[in-house]
């Protein structure tokens, strides 16, 4: 093991590779900075680039871009009030008033050792769970994996958007689409034209969803908002206020690093739930929401605490909890790497990099973070107008150069306008993206147990772990009905 | 479009279950063909498009009688600039005509050129005038940009246009 782990070492620590990861750190600040630009935009972006690289230093890439928009997402909300991230609107509630008090550059320095202390917990957690849970894993045939997929899918659609069944409904037609294309046996399903013979590729299907629909919200409604910057003013955080803090940001890490590791649940409500717990137990409760420190240290070590640990059912059994872990899941099966348990034995050097590279990254978010500080005031200014675009633009050169395809391009196009009717439908478009993307696992997977049990259904609960699966499923279930029941009662009082 | 039918639950329960049967009933028998032979008692390539569709129908029939008995909560206001509801139509129309039009002319003027008149008439349909220069440069030097950086990084050979080929793209 000490071998492998210094082989991954050398490997890893290469001025190409640490560049990669320094690029991909600074371009997730970045575009996680801009209002209306998401972590998952600046991943499946960079999709298409990742296809002309070695595995290891492509996923570092996502990776890095990952945890750098998770932090980013705290710039705009601290300096504008606007999250440039879901998973930061958190930190708008002190690190606007923060700003508004001449003390953003404390805000923002603030937000990033909570994001680097949370991430590097978080890719500990990643390390020492990961292998033990494949190893669990192996053990596990197709009804316990059909299980397992179906709870994750129940999952997300359950934290999707304002309705159970409408996040239902939308995986329903993502594991449609997944049809499309050559079946298990050879068999073309849904082939209109030659192209759709090979099925759709990821990559257009999920840019289209979520990279396109926010242009053309901007075309339709035309709600930019014309932000102003506050200035950086007083920027050190002194050790007292980082000691005040440094429970929350504990805290808020190991809540990121649980609530991450469970599928579908992501870094928004891991800082959530952090910021309520540090508002709870902590002395200047009453100050949260008016410019706390400590408000700021719970949210952001919390979601950036979520990064590494959404990597755990990613890496050791091959599902997605979100969505950008979906579109890692894409560029893994890109570079002929398979996620699950198999990983551990077939690529272990490939997953020692993975892990090294992680720990690295932490480290270079601290320094991008640093040095990125001064120019994150203009960043935030750029007008979605010419933004959105820009984006449209990076996705058509980008689309095309993986296959030199057009059918690809319009598949961008079309995806992007269902994205935008899905909005406009309400149905949320992350249950669609993961089911598109596991949905040729969870087939194969309920076709080989149903070849097996010689086409008897009750082989999907006939084991411990299937009936655990079963039940969980009817857990959650049951509780997002409970919660969407009060949330009605309450807005009809 | 805010607060339109189209945001309205019922009328999203019939559009699902509309979609689905359309599915069940139409694709299916067509698109799906069933092959002679299937090895021992691997369930045939329709068992789960089928599956799916009839799941949806039900999920959509469900939440269109949750609709009717107003157990669906009302649709957020979507933020918007006031805009009446058939100027936003237009807008949008406008957007799928662009997206048709770069599709249709990009044999003809190219993949730079078709390029660069979306992103114009994009930003021209966001309703952005102020920054003259920018969407300029945008429009006209970001594709040329990016197609050096991914032909000369990359070797992407971008489709050249009928009408523009004695120019080189």
């Amino acid at each position: 093991m000490a071998h492998d782990i210094l082989y991954a070492l050398q490997a890893v620590a290469t001025w190409q590779n640490l560049l990669i990861m320094a690029a991909g750190i600074w371009g997730g600040v970045i575009i996680g900075a801009i209002p209306g630009m998401t972590g998952t935009m600046a991943v499946t972006l960079a999709l298409p680039f990742t296809f002309y690289m070695e595995p290891v230093p492509s996923i570092l890439l996502l990776v890095a871009l990952y945890k750098g928009s998770t932090y980013g997402g705290s710039v705009s909300a601290i300096l504008i009030k606007t999250p440039g991230t879901a998973s930061a609107a958190c930190t708008a509630l002190d690190g606007y008033p923060l700003a508004r008090q001449g003390k953003a550059g404390k805000a923002l320095n603030m937000a990033l050792y909570s994001s680097v202390i949370g991430d590097f917990i978080s890719n500990l957690s990643l390390i020492f769970l990961a292998a033990p849970l494949a190893v669990l894993a192996l053990r596990v045939g197709p009804p316990e994996y059909f299980m397992l997929m179906l709870f994750a899918l129940t999952t997300v659609a359950g934290v999707s958007g304002n309705s159970l069944l409408l996040g239902l409904i939308s995986a329903l037609f993502g594991l449609l689409l997944a049809t499309a294309g050559e079946d298990l046996y050879g068999s073309f399903r849904f082939a209109f034209t030659e192209d759709m013979q090979a099925g759709l590729s990821v990559a257009p299907v999920l840019i289209g969803l979520f990279a396109l629909p926010e242009l053309l919200k901007l075309i339709v409604f035309r709600a930019a908002h014309k932000n102003e910057a506050a200035k950086l003013g007083d920027q050190k955080v002194t050790r007292s206020e980082f000691m005040a803090s440094l429970k929350s940001i504990l805290r808020g890490s190991a809540i990121g690093a649980v609530l991450g590791a469970i599928p579908g649940i992501g870094p928004s409500a891991a800082a959530f739930f952090s910021y309520g717990e540090a508002q709870r137990t902590s002395k200047n409760g009453s100050n949260f929401g008016n410019g706390e420190l400590e408000g700021i240290a719970a949210s952001e070590s919390a979601n950036n605490g979520a990064c590494g640990a959404t990597m755990i059912p990613l890496l050791a059994l091959g599902v997605p909890g979100d969505v950008i872990t979906g579109v890692m899941l894409g560029a893994f099966m890109i570079q002929g790497l398979t996620p699950g348990p198999l990983l551990f034995q077939t690529n272990i050097h490939e997953v020692y990099m993975l892990f090294i590279g992680m720990l690295f990254s932490s480290v270079l978010l601290f320094f991008a973070g640093k040095v990125i500080m001064r120019a994150f005031s203009h960043v935030a200014r750029i007008p979605q107008s010419l933004l959105a675009p820009l984006v449209l633009l990076l996705c058509l050169f980008g689309i095309y150069s993986i296959a030199s395809s057009m059918f690809d391009v319009a598949v961008l196009l079309i995806m992007g306008v269902t994205g935008f009717i899905m909005f406009l439908l309400n149905i949320p478009a992350a249950p669609f993206l993961i089911a598109f993307i596991i949905g040729p696992m969870i087939e194969e997977n309920l076709r080989r147990a149903l070849a097996i049990s010689r086409g008897d259904p009750s082989v999907l609960i006939s084991s411990p772990i299937t009936m655990i699966f079963a039940v969980l499923i009817v857990l959650v279930v049951g509780l997002t009905v409970r919660r969407e029941f009060l949330k009605s009662r309450n807005r009809k009082a | 479009m805010h607060n339109s039918i189209l945001r309205s639950p019922w009328f999203c329960g019939l559009m699902i279950i509309a979609f689905f049967a359309f599915v069940i009933f139409a694709l299916i028998p067509v698109y799906v063909p069933r092959p002679a032979f299937i090895p021992g008692f691997a369930p045939p390539p329709d068992m789960w498009p089928r599956t799916i569709s009839i799941i949806g129908a039900g999920l959509g029939i469900l939440l269109f009688i949750l609709a009717l008995l107003g157990r669906m909560g009302e649709s957020e206001v979507i933020e918007s600039d006031g805009a009446p509801r058939t100027v936003q139509i237009t807008r949008f129309i406008g957007a799928l005509v662009a997206f048709t039009a770069y599709v249709w002319l990009m044999p003809y003027v190219g993949f730079l050129v078709a390029s660069m008149a979306l992103t114009g008439a994009m930003v021209l349909l966001t309703g952005e005038r102020n920054y003259r220069f920018w969407i300029l440069g945008l429009s006209l030097f970001g594709p040329i940009l990016l197609q050096l950086i991914f032909h000369s990084a990359l070797g992407t050979q971008f489709p050249v246009g009928i009408l523009t080929k004695q120019f080189g793209f």
